[in-house]
């Protein structure tokens, strides 16, 4: 087992809104990646995944609020450090940030190259122009950007080369922990691809040290990530190894996720999380029971008054899934479905 | 229709700029109550603010009007108390024996003389402002006992003096004249003259705006919907004029026709047909981003003659920019007329005044360079006040109809 | 590089066209009203002339200086081929002055009054759009109404209260002119500069204090703006200081407002020339005021003309300069 580079114990956080109204968005989520490894988060817009990614950055931001619970980046806790110093010696150096909204996420108006100079002087003030320039050189021909693109503005650079070069910009310090929003959810399909090369390979080169990446559509996730995990109302509902995730989902909700997945050609096609019928519930006022319960057909009374726990297993405890029945069951469940349904 | 409205109320700067607005247009009907035609001469030139009794007639009727209120001793207007206070303080702080004023405070005559050579305002001594403040109050009162100086009403045979230590109860006088605002370089009541003026160029002001937007609105109407030639000419046009400075337009005009020929009505015309080009623009960038909605399609599939589209499937969706720029345009037609007012190019006219005749006078006669801060210091506030209330409402409703500028 | 350069071309030649039409229209509007105002203009002028003989030899000279008594079209050629001698005309209140001495005399100083003026009030109000926008509490709620409701005081309103309260009764301002009576005419010596820079403050502080409000509302909705954009947020997750993000957020929302700065031109002009006259400041503004009230017509028109002219080319300037400083803009152009 390798070192846990991130680690994230039983985090809280909330929203606030305009009127006053407090949103549980991220409601006792934990997790750890290895070193080198990546982890998938999927899930319904709404569930919670984007405001999972922001509140693990370890600095808040209103209207976002941090309630409870630990962020560990390789064995140092971010989550009671003065929130100052988090914002000068963690983000951007040792936790990276990939928005969800790449395209507009340089300056316009300002040259790639002043750019990287400000990130990287926050973290070590006294690097000079000309060091910064041959780093930023270095790492952009690198990844297949070239280094012409550094005297650019954003303005003047494509869609898909303004979202790599946001990718070599947020990693540019090497940072131990990337976590990327939706990167290539508004990219046309030959760019999607192109992203997820470049990020596959950083963490090759080891420009990353691991990686959390978000999305709502699951087929990326397979190819990409080593672990997934299935969010739902801001909870994890599941997690494990993306194999077993795809072959052996547990839990109902990942049924309906994953069930078209099987045939991995035919993954691509027809994949839509809305296809469970219902909608999740309001963050203001989470269910007591199980959150999934309002739209779970195998729901009985008990789920709606019992909030399942997680429930662990497997060697290291690498898989997890959150439901009141047990493993036996969802399993035989799951088959009768997949049979049921090659049977019609 | 409710909603809307309701929403608009909800408004803050909306409700300000509108409550501002009523105000002035209230302020618009004085001269219907004021005792003075608006162009009526009151005095003779400028008059502070202030309440002015004509002499004349006040002597006329002296027997009942004016009371005299002779000086009885000093018992007469100080307390008994009062002057122990006084004599107190000669003692304390004037340094005097207590049986000198002792002596002295038998006699009228001696003690005012004593408390004049010994007390004084800027005598420097140690008390509390409110004890010094009291003395000072008894000082005045015993210099104008004691003043010499007397007041002449009235003139010739008829002049009669009131003396300093007599007074004339003003209430009881007939023929006082309140002029809030004074009078101006004519001798008008500032403050019905100013009222009307708020009224004339109130009706200026939607006259040249109502003008500019018609020709915006039809200029933008034609120019976004038809597209192709009309469009690029009429926006040529457009922007040829919002270049131009309208102010140039506006003054060869205004020049070229006679002062004769210079009506209020004229001169709104004149203002409402250099001032379109910018309600022209955001008519056309509004008209385009409609002019290939659903239902505008619909129309066109089904027929429809390009006014009837224009009038049922386009205006209502503009009505509400229409309305701002109508409120902006009515703001800026009454600068409009100040500014040709002040260059002399306002409208001819000797039964009204503008806003900008009245401003206009008032730097001719200079009133600014004399001090003569009532001639103008109310008109140019009163320019400010409409200005600002139609910038608020129009902000308000921008608020209301673009919700993504809410912050 | 030449989808810019052929833009600029085509934005500069539509700039000539629009000259041309407006030296036209200079030309044209006082001569389409009804009864050839004109000739009623020439023949009542002269108001500052009492000898008959000479009164008539300037009349004279003008209509043959000008071709009044040919056709419209013709007098139109003559006229602009007058103006390329920089011929303007004689004036008929300041005989024998030409009306080209009397723009040259004055336009310095309006210039050297209305373009510092119009940048400092910019560049005040964009600070204080950008603080209102930042801060928001006291500055949106009472320093910036204030300031909108100045700027909707007319510029000679404002200056008339100006006169009387800072001037007339402070004392604290010379009341009026562009420098001290003590001087006939300008000199070189440094008693003078200091006299006219004097006499320099009321004017111009009045028309900065009537722009900042206007420039103000649009830097505070533009700011705040782009204080949510995406790449604020983005900044910020990179570990950048606040301090340092709000400075590409101004940058970003100060760069369009140099259009805000050309549009007030157009609309402050106006005003601003009038309340030149209020302090008989030697600008323009005051030689445009006793032309009207002398019906001077040949310096109206040179007045008017040399206001087109001067907003003409500012707009170019300020166009031309948006262009270079905001990339965006440079890329829009390259694009299409």
């Amino acid at each position: 087992m390798g070192k846990a580079m991130l680690e994230v114990k039983n985090l809280r956080t909330k929203y606030v809104t305009r009127l006053g109204e407090d949103v549980y968005s991220v409601d006792g989520v934990s997790l750890k990646i290895e070193e080198g490894r990546s982890l998938g988060v999927a899930g319904e817009s709404g569930c919670g995944k984007s405001t999972l990614a922001l509140s693990m950055m370890g600095y808040y931001f209103p209207p976002l609020h941090y309630i409870s619970g630990d962020i560990i980046i390789d064995g140092q806790n971010i989550s009671g450090m003065d929130p100052d110093k988090v914002r000068t010696s963690v983000l951007g150096k040792e936790i990276a940030y990939i928005p969800q909204a790449a395209m507009n996420a340089l300056n316009p108006t300002m040259k790639i190259i002043r750019f990287l100079e400000d990130v990287i002087r926050v973290h070590e003030p006294k690097a000079t122009k000309a060091e910064i320039r041959e780093r930023a050189e270095e790492r952009f021909v690198s990844v297949g950007l070239g280094k012409e693109v550094l005297d650019r503005h954003a303005v003047e650079l494509s869609g898909g080369m303004k979202q790599r070069t946001v990718i070599a910009v947020s990693t540019i310090l090497s940072p131990k922990v990337l976590i990327a929003d939706e990167p290539s959810s508004a990219l046309d399909v030959t760019s999607q691809k192109l992203v997820i090369k470049m990020m596959r390979e950083m963490m090759e080169k080891g420009y990353i040290g691991s990686m959390m990446f978000i999305t709502h559509e699951l087929p990326l996730l397979y190819n990409v990530t080593d672990d997934i995990a299935v969010m739902y109302a801001g909870q994890f509902v599941e997690y494990g190894s993306a194999k077993e995730m795809v072959f052996d989902p547990l839990h109902p909700y990942s049924h309906g996720l994953m069930g078209s997945i099987l045939v991995p050609e035919e993954g691509t096609r027809g994949m839509n999380l809305t296809a469970i019928p219902g909608t999740p519930p309001n963050l203001k006022r989470p269910p007591k029971g199980c959150r999934f319960a309002e739209r779970c057909k195998y729901a009985t009374v008990e789920c709606s008054y019992v909030a399942p726990i997680e429930k662990k297993f497997g060697e290291n405890e690498t898989r997890m899934y959150r439901c009141l029945k047990d493993e036996p069951w969802l399993r035989k469940t799951y088959e009768e479905e997949q049979g049921g349904a090659s049977n019609e | 229709m409710k909603q809307i409205l309701r929403n608009i109320f909800h408004s803050p700067r909306f409700v300000v700029g509108f409550v501002i607005f009523c105000i002035v247009l209230l302020l618009s009907f004085y001269p219907m109550v004021s005792i003075f035609t608006p162009m009526e001469i009151v005095g003779s030139g400028f008059h502070a603010p202030g309440t002015y009794v004509n002499i004349k007639s006040t002597i006329q009727s002296r027997s009942e009007e004016l009371k005299y209120v002779g000086a009885a001793g000093l018992s007469n207007q100080f307390t008994a108390e009062e002057l122990g206070k006084m004599q107190e303080w000669l003692v304390k702080y004037g340094g005097i024996d207590q049986a000198v004023v002792d002596e002295a405070a038998e006699n009228d005559n001696a003690f005012l003389e004593l408390w004049l050579s010994t007390y004084s305002d800027d005598v420097q001594y140690k008390a509390t402002q409110a004890y010094k403040r009291e003395m000072q109050k008894y000082n005045k009162q015993i210099l104008r006992i004691t003043a010499t100086d007397s007041l002449e009403i009235g003139e010739g045979d008829s002049t009669i003096t009131v003396k300093s230590n007599q007074f004339v109860n003003v209430k009881n006088i007939s023929n006082r004249v309140t002029l809030p605002l004074g009078t101006d370089n004519f001798g008008a009541d500032v403050l019905t003259k100013l009222t009307s003026a708020i009224g004339v160029s109130l009706k200026m002001g939607v006259m040249a705006g109502a003008i500019a937007t018609a020709i915006g609105l039809t200029i933008g109407l034609l120019a976004g919907f038809l597209g192709g030639w009309v469009d690029n000419t009429l926006t040529f046009f457009t922007n040829l004029f919002t270049v131009i400075p309208s102010f140039v337009i506006l003054v060869l005009i205004a020049n070229s026709i006679s002062q004769a020929g210079r009506s209020p009505a004229m001169v709104s015309l004149i203002i409402g047909i250099t001032a379109w080009p910018w309600t022209a623009r955001s008519v056309r960038s509004q008209v385009i981003s409609l002019r290939n909605r659903d239902h505008v399609n619909l129309s066109k599939l089904s027929g429809h003659s390009t006014a009837r589209i224009i009038v049922q499937d386009v205006l209502p969706y503009i009505l509400s920019y229409v309305i701002m720029a109508l409120i902006l345009q009515i703001g800026s037609g009454i600068l409009g007329e100040a500014q040709l007012s002040m260059l002399g190019l306002g409208p001819s006219t000797t039964t009204t005044a503008t806003l900008g005749l009245m401003m206009n006078w008032a730097n001719t006669f200079s009133a600014a360079q004399n001090g003569q801060w009532w001639a103008f210091v109310p008109v140019v506030l009163a320019i400010t006040l409409i200005s600002y209330s139609m910038n608020l409402m129009n902000t308000g409703l921008d608020q209301v109809f673009n919700p993504q500028l809410r912050d | 590089m030449k989808g810019f350069a052929k833009y600029y071309g085509k934005r500069l030649i539509w700039y000539l066209v629009t000259l041309v039409i407006a030296v036209f229209l200079n030309f044209m509007l006082p001569r389409l009203m009804p009864g050839d105002p004109i000739s009623q203009l020439v023949s009542s002028a002269a108001a500052g002339v009492t000898d008959m003989n000479a009164y008539q030899k300037i009349v004279d000279q003008y209509t043959k200086e000008f071709g009044m008594d040919k056709p419209l079209i013709q007098q139109f050629f003559i006229y602009v081929g007058n103006l390329f001698k920089g011929n303007l005309g004689v004036s008929f209140a300041q005989y024998p002055k030409t009306v080209s001495a009397i723009i040259k005399e004055s336009i310095g100083w309006t210039l050297a009054l209305q373009i510092p003026a119009l940048i400092v009030g910019w560049i005040l109000g964009n600070v204080l759009g950008a603080v209102a926008a930042y801060i928001r509490k006291g500055w949106d709620k009472a320093v910036l109404p204030f300031f909108l409701f100045i700027s909707n005081t007319p510029a000679f309103g404002l200056a008339l209260v100006f006169v009387t309260y800072l001037a007339v009764k402070a004392g604290w301002f010379p009341v009026g002119r562009g420098y001290g009576s003590q001087f006939a005419s300008p000199v070189a010596s440094w008693e003078f500069v200091a006299s006219v820079l004097k006499h320099y403050q009321l004017p111009f502080w009045t028309m900065v204090l009537i722009s900042i409000g206007g420039q103000a509302i649009g830097m505070r909705s533009m700011s705040i703006y782009e204080l949510n954009t995406d790449y604020v947020k983005y900044s910020r997750f990179l570990g950048i200081k606040d301090r340092k993000i709000v400075m590409y957020v101004f940058r970003n929302a100060m760069l369009p407002q140099i259009t805000g700065l050309a549009m007030s031109l157009g609309s402050s002009v106006g005003g601003n020339l009038v309340a030149e006259s209020i302090y008989s400041y030697p600008g323009i503004g005051s030689q445009m005021l006793k032309a009207i009230s002398a019906r001077d017509y040949p310096t109206l028109s040179a007045c008017t003309l040399m206001i087109t002219i001067m907003v003409l080319i500012a707009n170019i300037v300020v166009e031309f300069l948006y262009a270079v400083v905001d990339p965006r803009i440079k890329a829009a152009q390259q694009d299409g």
